[in-house]
């Protein structure tokens, strides 16, 4: 944190106290807690997979490698933003507007297609790079400079739902541990104040997949992502209805339990875990009520991811979303999962644009642009890109074509846009084709295994090392896929890495 | 390839140059295998095998890899691998980084397989190996145990273990008090702590079997079953919802767990619960196939259009059932291999695809459940139809003819109606009501008049119907309430609040009195003149005035209409008729052409004459034809509803004609728009109903002139209800008692319409099953039929055998004592139930990436038992508690732990944290609050029980939210709000095992959620109750009754301050909390 923390509260204050019985219970417990503890959870000595200590799941612990990035912060627009509309310039689709497209498929996930249709939105070079972007995004066009566009990726799925899975947790069934589960497993986070990993929904409501998106799956349940949004607060932050004096009594008493409980059975781990998750969960009730608390923010900021824009309230909610992951990220929190449209709703929603498309887009545009825009600036102004890799991604594309009888564009896995920038990753790049008219990825094809194998890469993590042991198989993000996108990096393996490593 | 790989290949590239000459001879050795080695076998050897293909071994090198046929044929320059390695293309060129490979070595390659080849035998520095090798494959072998000559040991499970402590220089650890022992016993076998009631009366009982007599209470208790259901709902990944985006509810999923529950309590033999859950249609337990459908499966609607999405949405839904059979039962993960050969297991990608074939006629659907009670039902409606059918007929006779031609009357109006006529010299006027409308739910009921005035002729009309007036009312009987009275009739106030209700439903009499003799011209009144209700409407009336009772007459005469169309059916009665031809003439409809779904035709007796199966046969002006939908010989097929109906080709009108064929006496028609309640259009509004004379000429029996005309858009009754309008009170009263035993055997049919559902899965024609490339389903190979992995069995079945027949074969397969994996893999769950870990760790994972058996002979030796003993499960579980190693202390032990932290030898019993729903049962138990209701829909732990987004917890339970949690309705993929954090599964993956996570939620949760704070205060007060005013008593009771056991003095000490201070409830949260509450002692 950049502003000196305020005192704890009455609760805080006399639990934080309470850590003398932590230090008493840790003290003496040695290796043999730690020896019992290893082991469990599938976590087998023979893989390179990181080794938790159950009294500290999120303890800071060493990347595979030198890292570039040491946080992560993913934009996540659900709903399956166009890349014709946003990034992927194709002249071609607008010289064939209204045209058919020969050869096309006829029948689409919802049903038959129209003819082809040209972007409804104008391009433009943009920067130093002269890169062609829409008008949609106008701020964060603003910063194609700094952007490596990965415009050739494919999905499993052209379902929401499965495809939503397979972006977020490298499957396309439910059940899968989520990418930040897999960082936060693998890296702890450098906060122990505060959940390692977090997901923050849109304020209109959470993607198609709901929790799956920052589930644990089969990983200790410690990696799960954390729900939580300017709007709405952790559960069971504080206990409804007591007083102060009687919750403090509580704790008090039950701390005296557990220690004398502790004492009557020396060397078991998992009875001092115990009682340092309820030290945790201490600082937690102190530290997250801060966070979430915007009040002190300057008016330029709000100005800056427009949270003070009082004619579209929408807007301002998902950019005190965007101020609040800027301060998770700036806390050390290690996964940040922001969310940008809910759930299936007709493309009203969220990005899911088959009927009206314009006009949807517009609205979405206005709620996602300045906000994500400016938290991007706020990161760099405050240094923090040289830490954070920021992700912007959406689970699949659309076609090129209208829907028949439609203005909008149905499902596309075969060829679709995200990118990346910050910490790690090459500024100004474009990377992968898609054919003239942004249908299929022709050139640098990338399965979305490659785009996480890279974020995974840019945090020091070899995919293929980053295992989990579950019914039978070593289960990874990447499946048995997965090659890092070399292009879109800095410092391409091989080159000198001058970045430390995170603690550990 | 790893980075590091792939620059490691291309320094070799550079420091090697390749020194052979194509003249040469080649020799495999020499040139060829230095070649395989630096540019292939860190892909294509020991540790990968990309694509399935191996070059470090002669064997598998000829035989290529998955689905892409050899790679190397001898002798063939046109050999894939050379093809590869010369490719222009870089993406699709061997190997992948580091370049093309130098001219030399291609050359050399070239030079190899255009000689023919030759790879001697025995140069490989690879030994191929050979996994069906692995102990989980081979037969049960149980070891001749010796019992008796140690101290300690209680039976062969024990000696077992202490032979492997001794061996590891480990000694087991004392036998842990009886109280500690019932505690975990308890936990283990129900799921729920000990009552003290129950811990008083073990610690004081003498007897030698007292331990015995504690473990048979538990097993027959039917809290036993739920908690081992619970484990087994782990494995399959049961939950009330489909998964996926939409997850939107299956309400009829719980009979499978419900199933569970049973078969446990039960004891069913384990070998006949495997054949049950795989064929259990063919043995009358239909909700336990519930176990092929346990995962997550997109819906229809929710896949795509294109028959792309369609293949694979369906190749995912058979693997999850592949899946499921793997795992559960057999212990393997087989799903690996649908895209390659398994890495380690000897499973391959056919092995797989021939597994498919088995469950391939399987879709994710409810079903009926074939109980004797649901064919008990089923017999018993066609009885109740024909009764129904047989009192319709009798109601039938009441119906008001027809009295076609008739010029339509003034309809009443709810609000307002004035009646004028001719004045009348009178002192009494008699209102009399003879039908009424019909309530949209309750059908017929009484009429209600909220002010009846009558006025005398002349320039200053008055009321004089006014009781202020003089006039007195009486009527044939009323419904008093509050608001409803006599008096109100007449008391000059409107509404509903003012107003008189007959007690007769459709009928009522009100007559009044005058002050005096007037010459009366006008009767006012109205059913609510505040304009709110519009039911209970007078729709057919008299009005008779006079000088005296005795000489009325009738001044207004209302007739009754009868009812207006309906599109779910009408009825047109009329004087029997002798005719061969009945013709049903549509003038008007509703909206566009005419439909009609049945035109009946009733003789005397109360017989459809007009079904094409009794002879009769239907012409009309024209049809609109839509195949199997609407067609002419729908008019009389008996069927009934939109699908089964004639259309005319005429907009708003046509005729239907049936021929009879021979000359018969009828006396009704019936006809219907939609039977089935869904359309309302197409509907005739205006018709006639013609009979031919023998001379040919028609004549009109029935018309809708008579009828009420049809309110567009109206609220219709539920059900066709019957008029009594215009009958006498004998017939009126004989209609309403058929009418009651109608509605009666109308819940009678639909409590045995009424079909048992079971989400376990519908079976039809199995798909053909193909070995598809890569798991693609666009690039299907070969056909494959039913058959077992090669490495497990020989068991194959003919692609012809059907569908059922191939679940049999497959359950009997899992079934069988012979197969090595099914007993092995159930004794170990039952062992991992109780401690914790299984003696193979990896419970679902018996292959070889699969942990070792920390103990292979004792496993060995409960598998044969369990078999041995009729695969029974309750005497397993009372061979492991009563045994002198589960009787163990969980106390550390410094020494032991350094040598085996996790106690994986069972030096000690090792304690673990309870699990979620055991925590959650637990709390309620001990707060006196667990409701012991069993089976049925499950309780909502959030605010809807499926669908897209935002499940907002319940906070605070009551009812059926105090049942155990195995009856929560379980949300896939949203934990519950408090114990989700307690790593329960969110039913995506299978859990084999709980693990056993600690997190700061959990202690939020735990500490502050609104079930705790409800729990502690509940647990307060019945503690308080039962232990009297003592505060030492309360904190005795609360201790006794959470931790079964009293508090020490410093304990009780603490405890009292605080509950002086704070109540009872603040111990009660911290003891709620406490970690020798959480975990198992």
């Amino acid at each position: 944190m950049t502003r000196p923390p305020e005192g704890p509260s009455p609760i805080g204050r006399a639990w934080l106290d309470r850590r003398r019985f932590l230090s008493s219970a840790a003290t003496g417990l040695g290796s043999i807690a730690l020896a019992s503890l290893l082991g469990r959870d599938g976590l087998l000595a023979a893989s390179p997979s990181p080794s938790i200590d159950p009294a500290h799941p999120f303890a800071p612990r060493p990347p595979h490698f030198p890292a570039r990035a040491k946080n992560v912060l993913v934009i996540f627009c659900a709903g399956a933003v166009s890349q014709l509309e946003t990034w992927d310039y194709k002249p071609e689709l607008i010289k064939r507007d209204g045209t058919p497209l020969p050869g096309g498929p006829a029948v689409t996930f919802q049903g038959p297609a129209g003819n082809l249709a040209r972007p409804q939105y104008h391009f433009r070079p943009r920067g130093e790079t002269g890169k062609m972007v829409s008008d949609m995004l106008p701020h964060l066009a603003e910063l194609t400079d700094d952007i490596a566009f990965v415009h050739s990726l494919t999905s499993k799925s052209n379902t929401h739902g499965p495809a939503e899975n397979f972006l977020s947790t490298g499957f396309v069934l439910d059940g899968f541990p989520s990418l930040g589960s897999w960082v936060s497993y693998a890296l702890g986070s450098e906060n122990q104040d505060l959940p390692a990993y977090v997901a923050i929904p849109d304020p209109r409501g959470v993607p198609q997949n709901g929790s799956n998106n920052w589930g644990p799956g089969f990983l200790p349940a410690a990696f799960q992502g954390t729900p939580l949004s300017a709007k709405d607060p952790v559960r069971h932050l504080s206990a409804p209805g007591l007083g102060l004096d009687a919750d403090l009594a509580a704790r008090d008493l039950l701390g005296r339990m557990n220690r004398r409980h502790l004492d009557d059975h020396p060397g078991d781990g998992k009875l001092a875990a115990r009682i340092a998750s309820y030290e945790l969960a201490a600082r937690m009730q102190l530290s997250i009520p801060r966070i979430g608390d915007l009040s002190t923010e300057p008016a330029h900021i709000l100005k800056l991811y427009g949270a003070d824009d009082p004619s579209d309230p929408i807007k301002a909610a998902f950019a005190r979303n965007c101020i609040m992951a800027r301060r998770l990220i700036e806390s050390g929190v290690r996964f940040v999962q922001l969310f940008n449209g809910a759930y299936a709703s007709g493309g009203e929603l969220n990005w899911d644009g088959h009927s009206k498309l314009r006009e949807q887009y517009d609205r979405h545009a206005a709620i996602l642009d300045q906000p994500a825009a400016g938290l991007i600036r706020d990161l760099r102004q405050r240094g923090l890109l040289e830490d954070t890799l920021v992700v912007w991604c959406t689970e699949f594309g659309r076609m090129p074509m209208f829907q028949k009888g439609a203005q909008g564009r149905d499902h596309n896995p075969d060829g679709f846009t995200c990118w990346m920038t910050g910490a790690g990753v090459k500024p100004g790049v474009s990377h992968g084709v898609t054919d003239e008219l942004g249908q299929r990825a022709v050139q640098d094809v990338h399965p979305l295994y490659d785009f996480n194998a890279t974020i995974l890469h840019l945090l020091g993590l070899d995919h293929e090392a980053l295992t989990f042991e579950h019914n039978g198989v070593r289960r990874r993000l990447t499946n048995v896929e997965g090659d890092v996108i070399d292009a879109i990096l800095s410092h391409p393996p091989g080159a000198a890495v001058t970045a430390s490593a995170t603690a550990g | 390839m790893p980075k590091t790989a792939a620059i490691a290949l291309r320094l070799l590239a550079l420091g090697i140059a390749p020194g052979l000459a194509a003249a040469q001879d080649v020799d495999f050795v020499r040139d060829v295998r230095p070649i395989l080695q630096r540019r292939c076998e860190s892909c294509h050897g020991a540790e990968k095998q990309k694509s399935g293909l191996r070059l470090d071994v002669k064997s598998e090198a000829f035989k290529g890899g998955d689905g892409d046929g050899p790679a190397i044929v001898p002798g063939d320059p046109a050999s894939p691998i050379l093809a590869r390695v010369e490719s222009e293309d870089e993406s699709d060129r061997m190997p992948p980084s580091g370049g093309p490979l130098p001219a030399a070595e291609v050359a050399t390659l070239r030079a190899w397989i255009e000689r023919g080849a030759t790879w001697p035998d025995g140069v490989d520095l690879a030994r191929l190996e050979d996994r069906r090798d692995h102990w989980s494959f081979k037969p049960v072998r149980p070891p001749a145990v010796a019992i008796g000559d140690d101290a300690w040991s209680r039976g062969p499970i024990d000696r077992m273990i202490l032979d492997r402590l001794t061996k590891e220089g480990l000694k087991p650890s004392p036998e842990a008090d009886r109280t500690t022992w019932l505690r975990r016993v308890s936990f283990d076998l129900i799921g729920l702590p000990p009552t003290p009631e129950e811990v008083a009366a073990f610690v004081a009982d003498a007897h030698p079997d007292a331990y015995e007599r504690v473990v048979d209470r538990l097993l027959a208790s039917p809290r036993y079953g739920e908690r081992w259901a619970q484990h087994w709902l782990d494995v399959v990944r049961y939950a009330d919802t489909h998964g996926f985006e939409v997850n939107t509810e299956r309400p009829n999923a719980w009979p499978y767990r419900d199933y569970v529950v049973a078969a446990f309590n039960a004891d069913t033999p384990y070998d006949r619960f495997v054949r049950e859950q795989v064929v259990g249609d063919a043995m009358g337990k239909d909700a336990a196939t519930g176990f092929l459908v346990t995962a997550s499966v997109l819906l229809p609607g929710q896949i795509g259009a294109d028959d792309v999405s369609k293949r694979l949405a369906r190749q995912d839904a058979i693997d999850e059932i592949v899946v499921n059979v793997g795992q559960t039962f057999l212990g393997l993960s087989i799903g690996c291999a649908r895209c390659h050969d398994h890495k380690f297991d000897p499973i391959t990608a056919r092995d797989y695809y021939a597994m498919q074939a088995f469950v391939a006629g399987v879709e994710y659907e409810d079903r009926p459940m074939q109980t004797p009670e649901a064919l008990e039902r089923r017999r018993s409606l066609a009885g109740l139809k024909a009764k129904a059918a047989e009192l319709d007929r009798a109601l039938a006779r009441y119906e008001p003819p027809a009295r076609p031609g008739r010029v339509r009357p003034k309809e009443p109006s709810p609000s307002i109606n004035e009646d004028s006529f001719d004045p009348t010299e009178a002192r009494f006027v008699r209102f009399t009501i003879l039908d009424a409308n019909l309530h949209p739910t309750l059908g017929l009921i009484e009429p209600c008049i909220d002010e009846l005035e009558i006025y005398a002729e002349g320039p200053d009309a008055r009321n004089l119907a006014l009781a202020a007036a003089g006039a007195k009312v009486t009527a044939s009987g009323s419904r008093t309430s509050g608001i409803h009275r006599l008096e109100h009739i007449n008391d000059g106030r409107y509404g509903n609040s003012w107003s008189w209700m007959s007690d007769e439903p459709g009928r009522g009499t009100v007559t009044v009195e005058l002050g005096g003799l007037a010459r009366v011209n006008k009767v006012v009144w109205g059913r609510d003149r505040q304009g709110v209700f519009d039911d209970r409407l007078a729709t057919a009336y008299t009005i008779e005035a006079g000088p005296s009772l005795d000489a009325m007459t009738t001044v207004v005469d209302a007739a009754p209409s009868r009812p207006a169309v309906d599109a779910r059916g009408n009825s047109d009665r009329f004087a029997p008729v002798a005719t061969r031809r009945v013709r049903f003439v549509v003038e008007a409809t509703n909206n566009l052409e005419p439909c009609i779904d049945e035109l009946e035709v009733f003789d005397a007796s109360g017989v459809n004459v007009a079904l094409a199966t009794a002879g009769a046969t239907a012409r009309s002006s024209g049809d609109t034809t839509v195949f199997e939908r609407h067609e002419l010989r729908f008019i009389n097929d008996g069927r009934y509803g939109n699908a089964r109906s004639w259309m005319s080709s005429q907009v708003g009108a046509g005729w239907v004609e049936i021929d009879l064929g021979v000359e018969r006496v009828v006396e009704r028609v019936a006809w219907g728009r939609d039977r089935n309640g869904e359309y309302q259009d197409r509907l005739a509004t205006a018709y006639r109903v013609e009979v031919q004379a023998s001379d040919g000429s028609w004549a009109t029996v029935a018309d809708a002139s008579d009828r009420r005309p049809s309110a567009a858009g109206a609220r219709k009754p539920a059900g066709p209800t019957f008029s009594t309008a215009g009958l006498d009170d004998e017939s009126a009263r004989a209609v309403r008692a058929i009418q009651a035993e109608r509605k009666a055997l109308d819940g009678r049919i639909a409590a045995a319409s009424r079909e048992d559902l079971a989400f376990a899965g519908i079976f039809r024609k199995p798909d053909d099953i193909r070995l598809l490339n890569r798991g693609d389903p666009e690039q299907p190979k070969d056909p494959v039929a039913p058959a077992v992995p090669v490495a497990l069995g020989s068991l194959a079945l003919d692609a012809r055998a059907g569908e059922q027949d191939r679940r049999r074969a497959l359950a009997e397969w899992i079934a069988s004592p012979d197969n090595p994996l099914t007993a092995r893999v159930m004794v170990n769950r039952i062992w991992q139930g109780h401690f914790g870990t299984g003696l193979v760790e990896t419970a679902s994972d018996f292959g070889r990436m699969g942990t070792k058996p920390s103990h292979p002979e004792l496993l060995d030796w409960l598998a044969a038992e369990f078999v041995r003993s009729g695969w029974a499960i309750k005497p397993m579980h009372r061979r492991i508690v009563l045994s002198a190693t589960y009787r163990q202390s969980s106390r550390s032990d410094a020494e032991a732990a350094a040598r085996d932290a996790d106690a994986r030898l069972l030096w000690r019993y090792p304690p673990r944290r309870l699990d979620a729903e055991t925590i959650r049962d637990s709390m309620l138990a001990v707060a006196g609050r667990l409701d012991p209701k069993m089976g049925g829909p499950g309780y909502d732990l959030f605010d809807k029980r499926g669908g897209l987004s935002g499940f907002t917890p319940v906070e605070s339970f009551k009812g059926d939210g105090l049942r155990r949690m195995i009856y929560a309705h379980k949300v896939r993929r949203e934990r519950d709000a408090v114990f989700g954090a307690f790593d329960c599964p969110d039913a995506g993956q299978s859990t084999a095992r709980r693990r056993e996570s600690t997190t700061p939620i959990q202690a939020l949760n735990l500490f502050n959620s609104r079930f705790t704070i409800d729990q502690a205060a509940a647990l307060a007060d019945v503690a308080a109750r039962e232990a009297g005013e003592d505060v030492d008593a309360r904190v005795r009771r609360a201790y006794r009754r959470v931790l079964t056991r009293d508090p020490t003095d410093v304990e009780a000490a603490d405890a009292r301050e605080v509950v002086a201070r704070f109540g009872l409830a603040t111990l009660a949260r911290a003891l709620l909390n406490c970690n020798e509450f959480l975990f198992t002692p």
